[in-house]
């Protein structure tokens, strides 16, 4: 899997949990005020990315800095450098 | 006290996706029971039938509005956008503080309390549930979803009485217009069907067993080779109003609620009490201040278990002996628990309105324990000005309804 396939992963979850268009997942979207996720879709982002990429990221701290799509991006591509994303 | 009428009707019901589609199973005499695949997995479940809603449109409700509902919540978002369009009630009206929602069911979302099993009995893993698991299990979940959906601001409540949940949400509803609390209330139940729900009722020996070859023939209503319910799942909606806020808006008037009574039986956890039917059906007369003999009409709870049907039939035998029709409308539906009350009298309604009394289906002899009553077994057309609609429930818990054309 290599950092394309990750940001492609990332942006089905939006698509098909959050029914957000295609067209729509720029990495400068912010999360709430764009996309119009809310503090519930959060937790499903979270579990929804725990079983795309196979990892545990509900109690990471860094979760919280998210803003972005581009943030999910990246804190993806950080866990995937640190061996911790596994191809399922 | 203030007088309170119905003015729009909406159902998604086992016989089709709104009220019309229910009325016109009911006029050809079509039945919604079937064989349930994948059923015969459950060691021990012996009834595999049932009358399953259709689950369509949903995603023509936002995702935002959608994700907090399962599978009953969103038939009672469908079956309450149709009773509010009859009605005719706009965004004010919901939001004005004077309209409610009461809205019951058996034991709220079974989809979802059975994921949760299934996602956290092997993995005991908690990190794996989504935020809407318990918004879609919960017992109110239809009420607060039907009252988000809508910006509903006054009284939201949930009834929880198993098969009497919807008759209680419609009782419930009368007393808060009357008693001028609120102007308008959306009223009514919705369940799911689910193999653990028909499970509830198959290890009590109430399910109907000997029909699984042919679902068409069963459940059987007060007939003799009765051999118990068949469970069915859908929602109705009934928006009651104060009669003159229904008249100021020249709002159209189906019927008037005229008197209600719930009460317990006091003697058996699962069995029909003559008695406390007898108790219930008497003091909604009274209630209603009319006798006996003016009801034109009795919707029956009847959902063709052996004690229940000859309880039932001899409560109405004490009361209103021979001289009033009476049907049960679970051989085209199924037993729709929770919204069983709400969608029986949306079909009692419209037999009120086209003076048309619907057949217990499925009803060929009756069995010599539910004689000495008024049996419809054929389509009577016959004036119905007043429809007494009973439903009982699990805990000896019963509730009677009685309305009558606006006049």
């Amino acid at each position: 899997m290599n950092d394309q396939d990750v940001i492609d992963r990332i942006n089905s979850v939006f698509e098909n949990s959050f029914e957000i268009d295609r067209e729509k997942l720029k990495p400068e979207m912010r999360i709430f005020d764009d996309l119009g996720l809310d503090s519930l879709d959060i937790v499903d982002l979270i579990v929804a990315l725990q079983k795309k990429f196979s990892i545990r990221i509900r109690d990471d701290e860094r979760v919280r800095q998210i803003r972005t799509l581009g943030d999910v991006h990246r804190f993806v591509l950080i866990l995937k450098a640190e061996g911790l994303v596994s191809d399922v | 006290m203030k007088r309170v009428v119905i003015t729009g009707m909406g159902a998604v019901s086992p016989l089709g996706e709104n009220v019309a589609s229910m009325v016109n199973g009911l006029e050809h005499g079509k039945t919604a029971v079937r064989f349930m695949e994948g059923w015969d997995q459950y060691k021990g479940l012996h009834s595999l039938i049932g009358a399953p809603a259709e689950l369509k449109n949903e995603m023509a409700i936002p995702r935002q509005k959608r994700r907090s509902m399962g599978r009953m919540s969103i038939f009672a978002v469908q079956a309450a956008e149709q009773a509010i369009s009859e009605a005719g009630l706009s965004l004010p009206d919901m939001t004005s503080g004077r309209t409610g929602c009461i809205l019951g069911s058996t034991m709220g979302g079974v989809e979802a309390t059975n994921g949760i099993f299934e996602l956290l009995i092997p993995t005991k893993d908690l990190t794996l549930l989504s935020s809407m698991s318990f918004f879609k299990c919960m017992s109110h979940t239809a009420a607060m979803n039907v009252a988000q959906c809508f910006g509903i601001t006054g009284y939201v409540l949930a009834t929880s009485a198993a098969c009497a949940s919807a008759l209680q949400a419609l009782g419930m509803g009368f007393e808060l217009i009357r008693s001028g609390r609120q102007d308008v209330l959306l009223c009514g139940g919705a369940e799911e069907l689910h193999p653990i729900v028909t499970a509830t009722f198959d290890i009590l020996f109430a399910t109907s067993t000997h029909y699984n070859s042919e679902p068409h023939l069963s459940p059987r209503p007060f007939d003799e080779k009765r051999d118990g319910l068949v469970c069915g799942d859908g929602a109705g909606v009934l928006i009651l109003e104060e009669s003159e806020h229904a008249l100021r808006r020249g709002a159209k008037i189906i019927a008037e609620v005229i008197g209600y009574s719930t009460c317990g039986s006091g003697e058996h956890v699962s069995e029909s009490n003559r008695q406390g039917i007898l108790n219930c059906m008497g003091r909604a007369l009274k209630d209603a201040g009319i006798s006996a003999q003016e009801v034109d009409y009795v919707s029956a709870h009847a959902t063709a278990t052996l004690q229940g049907d000859q309880a039932e039939a001899e409560a109405i035998r004490d009361i209103f002996g021979a001289s009033v029709p009476v049907s049960g409308l679970k051989g085209h539906m199924g037993h729709t628990l929770g919204a069983s009350g709400a969608l029986e009298l949306i079909a009692s309604l419209v037999m009120m309105q086209k003076n048309r009394i619907y057949p217990t289906l499925n009803l060929k002899t009756i069995a010599k324990e539910c004689e000495g009553i008024w049996h419809v077994m054929e389509p009577l057309n016959r004036k119905v000005d007043v429809v007494l609609k009973n439903c009982f429930a699990f805990g000896g818990i019963n509730a009677s309804l009685v309305c009558k054309k606006w006049s």
